[in-house]
């Protein structure tokens, strides 16, 4: 079966984040099928639905303050997507064997993860934003408040993915090998601290990069409606 | 060779110190705004979370540059 995949030229990352995808699709469609069933009372519901629903409340109360009702209201599935497939990837790293057992990285940890969710977020906040503004008028907001303020606006928006793509796989990265190099030292006891630090890590990191996210798609929708509210004047 | 082993070690030493200052320094000031008005405490730790990555995103550069360097030993 590894050696199919291998020959495929799936690597390491990729097949951990595939078995990520699918075991959180599965999740997500048993606590959706459930949600259909019983409806939303929470008492109604079995153990996995009522979980599901204060993680997804959780998560909205939480990004419903950063990004504000309306927008929070679109584009929420798109924000907790990322931070949940984040932590899942962050956290497998702590499975035993990680990084030495084929088919089994943490897929953070490499560079082509963070920057493909890095792109997704970078064309998402760009069409989130044209469909708020009704149209191209959306990156007039580049040239504003002062026009020449313009190549610094438009250089932010390539470097905003390029920054999330190596603060994401530099942090995993590091602590991966902080803890493997500590491994190879002292294989007692001494990687223990570290593996504490980097649970935090993990979700720090997930955390982050959602809210990043976040703010961008927020910033996005705000600057379109404007443009969209001026255009009618 | 040595050279590059000792410029990598510099990178990532120098790319630490200033950002570890900058973090210190806010979330010392984040603990006393929250100390302070316990009622905005949420709103403080993400407002915190959120400079102190930016902050981690220089000393990830400076990583960077000291991987690139180890990598042409």
């Amino acid at each position: 079966m590894i050696k199919f995949l291998y020959s495929i030229g799936m690597t390491d990352a990729m097949i951990t984040s595939s078995v990520i995808t699918i075991v959180l699709s599965a999740v997500a469609i048993a606590g959706g099928r459930a949600l259909k069933k019983n409806g939303d009372v929470k008492s109604s519901g079995g153990k996995l639905q009522t979980a599901l629903e204060i993680a997804v409340e959780k998560l909205y109360n939480f990004f419903e303050g950063i990004m504000g009702e309306y927008a929070c209201r679109k584009y929420f599935p798109l924000v907790a997507t990322i931070f949940i497939y984040i932590l899942c990837c962050n956290y497998s790293g702590l499975l035993p064997m990680a990084g030495h057992f084929p088919g089994l990285k943490p897929p953070t940890s490499s560079i082509n993860f963070p920057m493909g969710i890095a792109v997704v977020v970078f064309f998402a906040t760009q069409i989130i934003g044209i469909r708020e503004a009704h149209g191209i008028r959306f990156f007039k907001h580049l040239f504003q408040p002062v026009a020449f303020i313009f190549p610094i606006m438009f250089a932010e928006q390539f470097v905003r993915p390029l920054s999330l793509t190596l603060r994401l796989y530099g942090n995993v990265y590091g602590e991966e090998a902080v803890i493997s190099s500590f491994f190879d030292m002292v294989p007692l006891l001494l990687p223990i601290p570290m593996q504490v630090l980097s649970i935090l890590m993990g979700a720090v990191q997930a955390l982050v990069f959602s809210l990043l996210t976040a703010i961008y798609i927020g910033e996005a929708v705000e600057a379109g409606e404007h443009l969209r509210k001026d255009s009618h004047h | 060779m040595n050279m590059i082993a000792i410029a990598a070690a510099i990178a990532i030493g120098l790319a630490t110190i200033a950002p570890a200052i900058a973090q210190g320094i806010t979330a010392g000031k984040a603990l006393d705004g929250m100390a302070k008005q316990p009622e905005v405490a949420g709103e403080i730790r993400t407002a915190m979370i959120l400079a102190l990555a930016f902050m981690e995103a220089l000393t990830i550069y400076g990583l960077l540059v000291a991987i690139l360097l180890i990598n042409k030993i």
